[in-house]
């Protein structure tokens, strides 16, 4: 892709940004938590698609990363008295420990078996956070005092977003990238070809660990209590997969389109209807694997809306 | 002047593989000379596939050891064998469906190689394999034939010296079969060492200079084409015992 391609799309995320940042002084309480939960799916979304879709390996269990975060904030700013803000790179640094330590006997498995393995890892890392009360302070959760005004982690947010499509971006526009991608195409053929798919794979996990770690920190001081089922949800990693297929895992464009129709959608559509917007869920993973395996970014490469391939 | 290149690129000792209770391959030896065509044949099933994946590191021998400019291959990975400039394609073509023609060669180059000298270097070499009008069509949507170019001209990004292709001939017409036989001429004329499996006889008798034969996983002749052809061995392995 020409160099003037790229500085256009980083213009236009930059006004995104810019308008992002204006937002929040006009918009209501509610309004302002809304925007700033859609930012952190697109967080989650993108940051699963780096393993499960530009790598091939589809993750059950991302949510262990999102609740190491949380905990990791939570603990330091009730327990330790550090800065909130600070905790955020000490999740960070947690998560890619655990992520290599995951990874590195997990991603020697394939295909279901990798997804369920991880789907395993994460309800350990739930287990865990349960049962070491004196760290954790068990299924009790922790409650923590407050100074918060709801904007210092709106713009946390924003600028953790900004910061994982631009990671992104560079992954899905890099040769690193096209490599990610050839592990997930053929990895026989990948490694034959010179590239260390073990190595290769390993650094893909831990990116893709380390941002839901800091948006579970930011989403903790937002709500300021925490306990082990809120922030080792299933639910939440399922979501991750789930805006990926939809927008179109493998791409970047896509995971951000999907988080932010799915999270819209299902605010527009819990509050009417609290049971059957789970059900609707349910139904929606499998209209979308059955009928749109690549999603829209999928569908729109199909008519022409968009070029094949990431590097050009 | 450094000392003179020994005249075999590599050489393969007493290379043993057993699947189980089958031993695909079961003592083989061979020396591949420089800077030629050879030709690697023998019936199904008799180890040749086998071969190659020892030599690149897919599978990694029981015993035996790959000699590689004076360095023993066994037990290396294959990215490791790949840096160390032997490539190989498969027998059954193994490109990357949803990734283009150019992502598929873009994925090879080392990382140190600049972005620029990489893409001028695809661009080239899909030129060279006529698929410049299909750079950005992904390599799922190709035709067989065109895989099988994509293939070869995937495993010469890196300039490799060795260049093992597994079967190149099967399922390609016979133009494109021609084409690809200039190409492999022309990296031979560069002064590149190239091994084919193929079961194509033209290809073999008429374009390799040396050819190995394998049955039951071991070489049971060498030689150049013509004593080959002549080799009582090699027709019995293939058509069975003379009456």
């Amino acid at each position: 892709m020409k160099r003037a391609e790229h500085l256009r799309n980083l213009a236009f995320l930059g006004a995104c940004a810019v308008a992002l940042a204006l937002l929040p002084h006009g918009l209501s309480l509610y309004l302002r938590s809304f925007v700033l939960f859609t930012m952190m799916y697109v967080v989650l979304a993108l940051a699963w698609n780096i393993i499960s879709g530009f790598t091939g390996y589809t993750s059950f269990g991302h949510v262990a990363f999102y609740g190491i975060g949380a905990y990791a904030c939570a603990i330091l700013v009730t327990d330790y008295g550090w800065h909130w803000i600070a905790t955020l790179g000490a999740g960070a640094a947690v998560a890619a420990v655990v992520g290599v330590a995951i990874g590195y006997p997990v991603l020697r498995l394939k295909g279901p078996y990798f997804a369920i393995a991880m789907l395993g890892a994460a309800e350990g890392t739930r287990v865990v956070a349960t049962v070491w009360d004196s760290l954790t302070h068990g299924g009790l959760g922790i409650s923590m005092p407050s100074a918060e005004t709801s904007m210092e982690t709106y713009y946390a947010m924003l600028v953790l977003m900004v910061l994982t499509i631009v990671v992104a971006y560079w992954i899905g526009h890099s040769r690193f990238g096209v490599r990610l991608n050839a592990i997930r195409e053929d990895e026989v053929a990948a490694e034959a070809l010179g590239v260390n798919a073990t190595l290769y794979k390993l650094v893909a996990f831990v990116l893709s660990a380390v941002f839901p770690a800091v948006a579970g920190g930011i989403q903790a001081y937002k709500v300021l209590y925490i306990d082990p089922p809120s922030v080792f949800f299933v639910q939440i990693t399922i979501a991750m997969a789930l805006m990926s297929m939809l927008g179109g895992k493998g791409t970047v464009i896509g995971p951000i389109v999907g988080a932010v129709l799915l999270y819209t959608t299902q605010e527009l559509t819990w509050v009417n209807f609290p049971t059957a917007h789970l059900i609707a869920y349910g139904l929606f993973i499998v209209l979308v694997a059955r009928f749109m395996p690549r999603g829209l970014m999928g569908l729109a490469i199909d008519q022409g809306w968009v070029r094949k391939g990431m590097v050009h | 002047m450094g000392p003179r290149p020994d005249q075999n690129v590599l050489e393969a000792r007493n290379l043993k593989k057993a699947f189980g209770g089958v031993r695909a391959v079961d003592g083989c030896s061979f020396a591949v000379p420089r800077g030629k065509i050879s030709g690697l044949i023998g019936p199904n099933g008799s180890g040749k596939t086998t071969t190659f994946n020892l030599l690149t590191g897919l599978l990694s021998p029981d015993s035996g050891q790959v000699i590689y400019e004076g360095e023993n291959l066994a037990g290396l990975r294959p990215y490791q064998i790949f840096r160390k400039g032997i490539t190989r394609t498969f027998q059954i073509t193994r490109i990357f469906r949803e990734m283009t023609v150019l992502e598929n060669m873009l994925s090879v180059t080392g990382l140190d190689v600049p972005d620029r000298v990489a893409r001028e270097r695809a661009e080239e070499l899909i030129g060279f394999v006529n698929l410049t009008h299909l750079r950005a069509e992904y390599g799922g949507r190709l035709s067989y034939g065109q895989q099988k170019l994509l293939e070869f001209a995937r495993a010469l990004m890196t300039d490799p010296a060795l260049i093992l292709l597994d079967e190149p001939a099967a399922g390609v017409n016979r133009t494109l079969l021609q084409h690809l036989l200039d190409h492999i001429h022309r990296l031979e004329a560069e002064g590149k060492t190239i091994v084919i499996v193929e079961h194509d006889m033209n290809v073999i008798m008429n374009h390799c200079e040396r050819i190995f034969v394998m049955d039951y996983g071991v070489k049971i002749a060498e030689g150049p084409p013509a004593e080959i052809q002549r080799d009582e061995r090699v027709i019995e392995a293939y058509f069975g015992r003379r009456r």
